[in-house]
């Protein structure tokens, strides 16, 4: 049973993955009746106000309590619910570190963390509003499967495939800035598959959230000086598509990592891991710098320090001009 | 067949002293344990076990079980035996306590049959089993929850969001159980951080409390069959216990939070606790 038309979620999700992740979940309660949703006071942030209206005994509100959140979650999946767990990215990651690693990734209990407002998406926020660590943490959990969806229709999609993950996953969500549509709506998802946007054998982006677009971009401003970047989606952090990456460093001069997210631990980590024992490589890392981000507009932040596509197509010169 | 209060509670004696001088039979094997808060939860323990929960031991993962979390999962070594002793799981795990590859460690192991939640860092049973008692709602089924909690480890603000949680969801199907030995790993809990007053606590959270001598197997019982409280609220039962119950040199002291138990000290204890 479909109880939404495509151009109605996408509608209502305003090019904001955050929303979509509520819009698919609404999707979700009918196709699963084991579907519940948990919220942290988060009911506008994730977009679930439709869901809860067609599914109040399938909602549990659990106020601004993040710890109560996640074991709350994890003890209603050991009845066979297939829980949700909507809250802030900085929050859900940090404050209930220790449930997500305990009573969800160490008891490989079947949740689902929506984690809205990640990155410096809350620019105005502040530094304790932003979430520049939170993939690192999500992916050094045995068990966990991490996403971050490029654009609505891929956190739309990417939500939905969540139904067919027998364990727990971590869904990394943007917060209130929009993310211009950049994925093929009808390319279906496939977990831990890398999409190829751009081709290139000059040098490769990889790139995952926001960045995405971003990463386009910049390819295409490149081509112009006659330069060829791949662009890769890594919208699976883990498991992380080993096999598109290695090719991507088999068939061009230099991989550029690029994340709304810390250099340590990230996309950029990950990648650089592998890499370094499987076929060292040389790269450059666009991302937050070792650093708490200043305050301000989201858009402007991550150009202040270097994600954008001037800094994405900066990195590719670099690392093709390096020795 | 109908067994007499007075058979009950003799057999539920029994069945908790079997536990205490399984849990010193699982310390020994180990070479140290948790002792104290193991002892105090045996004579709880074997009235939820072989009294108050609806179980198959054979058939662990039966939907419609009880559930019990162990909040305070530094009592693993008294889990283990009563599990053993229920029938979930062989006896000779018992002497595989700490060893390699043994799915019976110092804190449970959701692997262990009849164990429904990895435990031990401390705070986080009560939320879990909460979400346990949701679900029970959310599918229409009747199985109670019970989660045993330490009083030291009620220092853990996490208790708290899931106390208010509870009662605001009215989760008459939820127990919690207090175990409040009075003593935590570096002394008593009234120097350390005091938790008292603990009913007034619960109760100002919104639970309906009752407050019991956790050694006393008439007053365990009663407590049990009193259950829920209050058919609107979440029940919490306060278990005034001694840390390390049974075994003299043992009793009331942060020294046998946890502690070494050679051969010789094990010999001790076991003749306090009538063994031959």
């Amino acid at each position: 049973m479909t109880t939404a038309t495509a151009s109605d979620w996408r509608a209502k999700s305003a090019n904001q993955t955050r929303l979509a992740f509520g819009q698919a979940l609404l999707e979700l309660g009918a196709r699963e009746p084991r579907t519940v949703v948990l919220s942290a006071d988060t009911q506008d942030l994730l977009g679930i106000r439709g869901y809860i209206e067609r599914y109040a005994d399938r909602f549990v509100e659990v106020g601004i309590a993040e710890q109560n959140l996640i074991g709350i979650a994890s003890g209603l999946a050991t009845t066979g619910l297939r829980p949700y767990a909507c809250g802030y990215a900085p929050f859900i990651t940090a404050r209930s570190m220790e449930q997500v690693r305990n009573d969800v990734a160490y008891a490989n209990q079947r949740v689902v963390i929506g984690a809205a407002a990640s990155g410096i998406s809350l620019g105005v926020a502040g530094g304790t509003h932003h979430a520049l660590e939170d993939l690192a943490l999500m992916r050094s959990f045995p068990n966990m499967t991490v996403i971050v969806p490029a654009d609505v229709d891929e956190a739309y999609k990417a939500t939905l495939a969540t139904l067919d993950i027998d364990g727990p996953v971590y869904m990394r969500l943007g917060g209130r800035v929009e993310e211009p549509a950049v994925t093929d709506p009808a390319a279906p998802f496939k977990l831990g598959k890398a999409v190829q946007m751009r081709a290139g054998n000059d040098v490769a982006v990889i790139a995952c959230g926001a960045l995405v677009e971003l990463a386009v971009r910049a390819s295409e401003a490149l081509e112009r000086e006659g330069i060829k970047a791949r662009v890769l989606n890594m919208h699976t952090i883990k498991p992380l598509d080993r096999d598109a990456i290695l090719a991507a460093a088999a068939e061009t001069r230099g991989i550029v990592t690029a994340e709304e997210h810390h250099l340590t631990g990230g996309l950029g980590g990950a990648v650089a891991e592998l890499l370094a024992q499987e076929r060292p490589t040389r790269m450059r890392m666009v991302g937050m710098p070792d650093a708490f981000a200043m305050v301000g507009p989201t858009v402007k932040l991550r150009a202040k320090y270097g994600m954008s596509a001037e800094g994405i197509a900066a990195a590719c010169r670099e690392v093709l001009r390096a020795r | 067949m109908n067994e007499s209060r007075e058979a009950l509670l003799q057999r539920l004696q029994t069945q908790a002293l079997q536990i205490r001088r399984n849990v010193w039979r699982a310390v020994r094997a180990g070479g140290s344990g948790h002792v104290g808060g193991s002892s105090s939860a045996a004579d709880i323990l074997a009235a939820l076990y072989f009294y108050r929960m609806n179980l198959r031991p054979k058939e662990p993962k039966w939907p419609d079980r009880d559930r019990f979390v162990l909040s305070k999962g530094h009592a693993n070594a008294a889990l283990g035996p009563v599990l053993a002793q229920a029938g979930f799981i062989d006896d000779a795990i018992i002497d595989r306590f700490y060893g390699y590859e043994s799915p019976f460690g110092m804190h449970p192991d959701i692997k262990l049959h009849g164990v429904e939640m990895c435990t031990g860092a401390l705070g986080h049973g009560l939320a879990i089993a909460m979400g346990m008692a949701l679900g029970a709602r959310i599918q229409k089924q009747s199985f109670q929850t019970y989660v045993m909690i330490g009083d030291g480890e009620l220092h853990e603000g996490s208790n708290w969001e899931a106390a208010m949680t509870a009662a605001h969801y009215r989760l008459a199907n939820l127990t919690a159980i207090i175990d409040a030995n009075k003593i935590s790993q570096s002394g008593r809990v009234a120097d350390i951080v005091g938790v008292e007053p603990l009913a007034d606590k619960w109760r100002a959270f919104g639970w309906a409390v009752r407050e019991i001598d956790g050694h006393d197997m008439g007053q365990i019982v009663d407590a049990l069959d009193a259950l829920p409280f209050d058919g609107e609220r979440p029940s919490a039962l306060i278990a005034n216990t001694v840390k390390g119950k049974g075994v003299s040199f043992a009793e009331n002291t942060y020294l046998w939070h946890s502690n070494n138990v050679n051969d010789e000290i094990y010999a001790k204890a076991m003749a306090e606790l009538g063994a031959r």
